[in-house]
């Protein structure tokens, strides 16, 4: 039979029956199904505009890619680029802000 | 043992940092995306601007140029001539004063605020204002606008006004 997509073949109802998600997965499940997970990265992005963190970052994006040429730059290229310092520059009353309403979501979520 | 405190710690910043991942992966795609379109700012299209604006200041500043393209005669598309310097007068929104349209911009820049002067015109006012309310009057019988806040500020600030008539309690005894 001919495969025209790539895939790993469906897994056995039997093999699952061992695996217990964890409870991270089950959290974040709940974040999802909720719909707080959407809220908080709205959340996170609207901070991150404001305090001009998202500009900081497209200005670093802007000369990388004039250094190398718009042509040769990839996205992964940017990413690599951006994690370090951009995890590294969050203004911490918006890291606090968020930790905080995670929290929160973790207290009221849990059984 | 970790108690649930730190449990929820240690997740909270597992989800923060999700959070925060996918956002910088979403900031990568969009400047990756603008620079491949060349929208936006393009390098080049900067590097040109800022070439034909120093072109255009030399050519301002190099008076023997008015022989070939003297401005008051260089004809548009529709055949019109225009002035060089906008002569139309109309009225400034801010301070109400009358304006050349050519001189419009230096004026709104000292009329709204960007010089320290205008500023100090701002703080000067505001002071007079608080001034107005909270100080009590040196001639304290005399206080036809006593009653009503609205009549105060018809005042052009160089009558007190009794302080008992005033309940925010902001005004200093003499």
């Amino acid at each position: 039979m001919k495969h025209s997509v790539n895939r790993p073949p469906t897994p056995d109802a039997a093999d699952d029956q061992g695996k217990e998600p964890t409870l991270q997965e089950i959290i974040n499940i709940k974040l999802i199904e909720s719909g707080e997970k959407e809220r908080l990265m709205e959340l996170l992005r609207e901070r991150l505009m404001e305090c001009g963190w998202k500009d900081e970052m497209k200005a670093l994006c802007r000369a990388y890619i004039k250094k190398k040429g718009r042509n040769n730059v990839t996205v992964d290229d940017l990413v690599h680029l951006i994690t370090p310092k951009g995890r590294a520059s969050i203004p911490d009353s918006v890291k606090a802000e968020l930790l905080q309403r995670i929290r929160s979501f973790l207290v009221s979520a849990a059984l | 043992m970790s108690g649930p405190n730190e449990d929820n710690t240690q997740l909270s910043s597992h989800f923060f940092g999700d959070l925060l991942d996918s956002i910088i992966a979403d900031v990568a795609s969009e400047c990756h995306r603008i620079a491949k379109l060349g929208i936006d700012r393009n390098l080049e299209e900067e590097e040109e601007e800022l070439r034909l604006s120093a072109q255009a200041r030399a050519r301002v500043a190099d008076p023997s140029n008015s022989g070939e393209t003297n401005n008051k005669y260089v004809v548009d598309i529709f055949g019109q001539t225009h002035p060089s310097v906008a002569s139309e007068i109309f009225e400034c929104m801010n301070c109400g004063r009358s304006i050349v349209a050519g001189r419009f911009a230096p004026h709104l820049e000292k009329c709204m605020g960007k010089g320290r002067k205008a500023r100090l015109k701002v703080t000067r006012s505001s002071t007079a204002a608080q001034n107005r309310y909270s100080r009590s009057s040196p001639v304290s019988t005399y206080s036809p606008y006593s009653n009503s806040t609205s009549t105060n500020r018809l005042s052009n600030g160089t009558s007190g006004v009794a302080g008992e008539e005033y309940s925010n309690g902001t005004y200093e005894e003499p």
